[in-house]
């Protein structure tokens, strides 16, 4: 069926009328919220983190002013060419509650589950791109991919809750093989076939799934959800080999690289500096072709031990050892190393950027969700916790504000990203962070 | 349609053989399932397939418990990123083994037809390698499914082969062979492991693989259901050298040498750290203490005073000794003056537990405390700030002086004062393991006092901890917490106290620790979390 741009219009803002008060890009969404290209091929709406360990420096990064047409401040220079195409969430609260101040992991947990952590290191529920995922991805190859830069697979915010968290790939060429090496397939070629060999793969996998069945011993509660995850995570093989069996569906402009070399994937900033770009481009090339909708990207741990050669101390000591600075008021070698996590962070958007479909870019069918660890990480201080998003999930959020948190909790920022990736969710959140309140003045 | 029905008759027939599973026995409980890590998942299908499959994939990351990886496996679960790369590492070692190359070994029968399904050859392969892959015979109706599959496979690619592929793979990707699977069943008044979890516990702790023929056989004749039965199979995984990759991977785990996958050190102020001198660092750890523990029986108190160890080119030049030999690696043995005191100061224990540009006594020593003592230190206080007592631009010159200065805050005294001094002591050596005695221009004062002894440098330190019983005591602990794959801070003292006496009692020999463990009740003794449910149900009616 061939589709013209009337039908498009009526068909997905439902009359004329409505079409006249929506902003252009919103016409081109389905009934699902799915942006679609000229050819009427669908665009889907992707979702991505971006984590890096200790915060920023408050004096330094939160805008004066609220609202549009806020004032970049020094350490969000670096994103500056994305200002229009960003959020900045200050004066977010992370309560805990009865919980401990897990340094360094309470702050996490709170943002990316909207609940604060019961224990060390663990996740207390899915987290919020495992949540987004299950809506999102679904028909996609990998239900969500996560890249490590600092080149610790550990070094993964993405989780189901509980112990285990998704392994992240932690060099580029992990990354590249698991992305577009075998079952990989390219949506711009058009000898396409199925592969014979995937679909006995599907039968291998169907035996091992039915072994659910053939369990014929006793277990306990906690085995048991061992158990299940295990039979889950088969299940999400099977839908993986499905995908891959499928003509993809997509409308790529894009030309995947030959695979990267190996190279040292460290925590020292120089090799960070080589190595995002190189992970974030593969990122936005396996959104760009549909591999994986939602693709998490980590700096560090989350006390981060990055390092500038020479410096002895590196990010994390100097967060604690460094002295204010009597005049400025803030740490200065701190502060450099806030800019350089920035300007990481931009380097990603970069990519995302860069890569055209339809009328825009990936990253305006994208939300990036940009968070950290700490407010103020000398006294592992969690109120202020910074929170940068960037994309507007194909014209669902309204972009280019400075949102004044004024003590509420960081969960609202959550909800409000859920609500914009087109989830029907009234409540995101546990404990006294459970909020109902998305921020209502960027929903589109 | 004959030829159908002799085929059914021979499955059959293979069926049969396979038996009553002590898993399915009555009131049998899942205790425990184990993930395996990658070094058991590694030498289990070396020990099953041969050594020269190529196993190739990530692995999902352990997390450590109680200061043991291993007791992370029994908590944690597969992912959907590791299962990923499970299938595939199943498929590729399944390929392997039915190559045309690999198949005369490995296949054990010779199909009718090498394009045409035979059950019963396919049955005899999967019984085999099934029974090898899961630590016990398979089910006839796991055995069913993978003959079934296989046939169809068969059909689907004209080649039997090509189905027997299909058929290990689906075994290789099992949650049977991915976990250790510990079941226990009653006896007398508790729970006990059965005969195939009693196998693979042992003999994952004695050679860190699969279970050999001779364990499952004795498995299968109830063997291991008898002190005299386990005793024999005991003294036979002992005397083998496997033996020395068991416990390689436990003082791997206890060292907590695996840190080093992810150590980095600053290039420009360390430019001789390099990941082949990490590598040789970890080396020669295992080697120092294999050594001492396995093939001298010696005291294993001396792992913190020996001056013997083992050095390659890489760490020559760290340790500062000449290095002119033609083997790859050389024992030495240090001079008093080196001032070097057992595997305390060697450059793996120095460097995993520094920061990439700095030398941190409070991580030397927080990590120490736990690795040989048990002793873990709370985590600081949330909001200290340090910045007072850190800056080395002011007049507090070395880190001694910077961490005292912590003591005026009680808050901090309380666990500074736990950890420190041993950290505090090994500050003759920086960030990379080799000697110094300034820093920052000033004398480093290597003096320290804990638990009311006072004592000078890394030699001093190894000598606390040589006549300190609670390192015997903590060994004991851990290698008991790794064998059963439990959190060493949840373990009763009584549970392990005759093998701890029996270590004394034999001067600290690891196999007196080993043998006497491995054979006591306690060892295969479980609580099975159901049955546990039930009495306390039962109790508050």
């Amino acid at each position: 069926m061939k589709l013209d741009r009337r039908f498009l219009l009526r068909g997905t803002c439902q009359g004329a009328l409505a079409v006249m008060g929506l902003p252009f890009l919103d016409c081109f969404l389905d009934n699902k919220g799915q942006a679609l290209a000229a050819t009427g091929k669908r665009i889907p709406t992707r979702f991505n983190t971006f984590f890096y360990g200790l915060g920023l420096t408050k004096s330094l990064w939160v805008p004066k002013g609220a609202g549009r047409n806020y004032e970049t401040t020094e350490q969000l220079k670096p994103l500056e060419a994305f200002k229009q195409k960003m959020n900045v969430f200050s004066g977010s609260r992370v309560m805990i509650d009865d919980n401990p101040n897990f340094q360094h992991w309470s702050g996490v947990g709170a943002s990316a589950t909207g609940m604060s952590p019961s224990k060390n290191g663990q996740f207390d529920s899915k987290t919020i791109d495992q949540t987004i995922a299950d809506v999102i991805s679904r028909g996609a190859r990998f239900k969500s991919i996560a890249a490590a830069c600092a080149g610790d697979p550990k070094q993964s915010y993405s989780s189901l809750g509980g112990p285990n968290n998704l392994p992240a790939e932690a060099s580029p060429l992990s990354l590249y093989t698991r992305l577009f090496g075998s079952g990989f397939q390219d949506p711009s070629r058009t000898d396409w076939k199925p592969n014979p060999e995937i679909m006995l793969q599907q039968s291998v996998l169907s035996v091992v799934a039915e072994d659910r069945k053939r369990v014929t011993q006793r277990l306990g509660a906690s085995d048991q959800a061992r158990l299940d995850q295990y039979f889950t995570s088969v299940r999400e093989s099977e839908q993986q080999i499905a995908a891959e069996l499928k003509r993809p569906d997509i409308e790529a402009k894009v030309e995947i690289p030959t695979a990267p070399e190996e190279m040292t994937v460290n925590s020292a900033l120089p090799n960070m500096r080589k190595v995002l770009p190189l992970m974030a481009r593969l990122g936005a090339l396996a959104l760009a072709t549909d591999q994986t909708r939602v693709f998490n990207l980590s700096i560090s741990e989350p006390g981060s031990q990055m390092f500038v050669p020479g410096d002895p101390l590196g990010y994390h000591q100097s967060t604690h050892e460094e002295p204010l600075d009597p005049v400025l008021a803030y740490q200065p070698r701190v502060a450099r190393y806030n800019v350089y996590s920035m300007e990481l962070f931009a380097a990603f958007l970069k990519e995302l950027d860069a890569i055209q479909e339809g009328d825009g870019t990936l990253l305006d069918h994208s939300l990036v969700y940009g968070f950290t660890d700490v407010a103020f990480a000398k006294i592992h201080a969690l109120d202020g916790i910074p929170v940068l998003i960037a994309g507007s999930a194909s014209g669902r959020m309204k972009t280019g504000h400075h949102i004044v948190g004024e003590g509420s909790p960081v969960s609202r920022v959550g909800l409000t990203v859920q609500k914009a990736m087109g989830l029907s969710v009234d409540s995101w959140g546990g404990g006294s962070m459970e909020t109902k309140s998305p921020y209502t003045e960027l929903m589109a | 349609m004959r030829k159908g029905i002799s085929v059914a008759i021979l499955t059959a027939g293979i069926l049969a053989g396979v038996g009553q599973l002590p898993a399915m026995a009555a009131g049998g409980e899942v205790v425990s399932m184990r993930r395996l890590t990658e070094q058991e998942y590694r030498n289990s299908i070396g020990d099953i397939f041969g050594k020269d499959i190529v196993v190739q994939g990530v692995f999902e990351p352990g997390k450590r418990i109680g200061g043991l990886i291993e007791a992370s496996a029994a908590i944690l679960s597969v992912t959907p990123v590791g299962f990923d790369s499970y299938s595939k590492m199943a498929d590729s070692i399944a390929v392997q083994a039915t190559s045309e190359k690999a198949r005369d070994r490995l296949i054990s029968c010779k199909p009718g037809s090498a394009s045409q399904p035979d059950d019963a050859c396919a049955a005899q392969t999967f019984n085999h390698y099934g029974r090898m892959l899961f630590r016990r015979p398979l089910t006839s109706d796991e055995l069913q499914s993978r003959v079934k599959l296989a046939a169809n496979m068969t059909k689907a690619s004209g080649s039997f082969y090509t189905g027997l592929r299909y058929g290990l793979a689906s075994l290789l990707q099992s949650s049977n062979f991915l976990f250790r699977v510990e079941v226990a069943v009653p006896r007398d008044n508790g729970y006990t492991l059965d005969a195939y979890s009693r196998a693979a516990r042992l003999s994952y702790l004695f050679w860190n693989t699969t279970p050999d023929a001779e364990l499952l056989k004795a498995a299968q004749t109830n063997a291991l259901d008898t002190s005299a039965g386990i005793a024999t199979q005991v003294d036979r995984l002992m005397a083998s050298p496997r033996l020395d990759t068991g416990m390689r991977a436990f003082f791997s785990d206890m060292l907590q040498l695996d840190n080093f996958d992810n150590v980095s050190k600053d290039s420009l102020l360390y430019p001789k750290w390099s990941v082949q001198l990490a590598a040789a660092a970890r080396e020669e750890t295992l080697r120092t203490a294999i050594t001492l523990a396995l093939h001298e029986n010696g005291d294993m108190r001396e792992l913190m005073t020996t001056p013997k160890t083992y050095i390659n080119r890489n760490l020559a030049a760290i340790y500062g000794v000449p290095f002119d030999f033609d083997a790859d690696w050389v024992p030495l043995t240090f001079t008093p003056q080196q001032g070097r005191s057992g595997i305390v100061t060697q450059i793996s224990m120095l460097s995993m537990f520094s920061h990439p540009g700095r030398s941190s006594p409070t991580e030397r020593g927080v990590a120490l405390m736990d690795i040989f003592l048990c002793e873990p230190t709370p985590t600081p206080p949330a909001n200290v700030d340090f910045s007072a007592v850190n800056n080395t631009d002011g007049p507090l010159k070395t880190v001694r002086e910077r961490l005292m200065a912590h003591a005026t805050n009680p808050a901090c005294a309380s666990c500074h004062t736990h950890s420190d001094p041993i950290g505090l002591s090994l500050e003759g050596f920086d960030t990379i393991g080799r000697p110094r005695s300034t820093e920052n221009g000033k004398l480093i004062d290597v003096s320290a006092t804990i638990q009311g002894k006072s004592f000078v440098g890394a030699q001093g330190l190894g000598r606390f901890l040589h006549d300190n019983p609670k390192y015997p005591a903590c060994v004991a602990r851990k290698l008991y917490s790794y064998a059963k794959g439990v959190d060493s801070e949840d373990v009763k003292a009584r549970e392990f106290k005759a093998a701890t006496k029996a270590f004394g009692d034999s001067g600290y020999r690891m196999r007196s620790l080993l043998k006497d463990m491995t054979q006591s009740d306690e060892f295969f003794h479980a609580e099975p979390p159901l049955a546990a449910a039930k009495t306390t149900k039962l109790a508050s009616q």
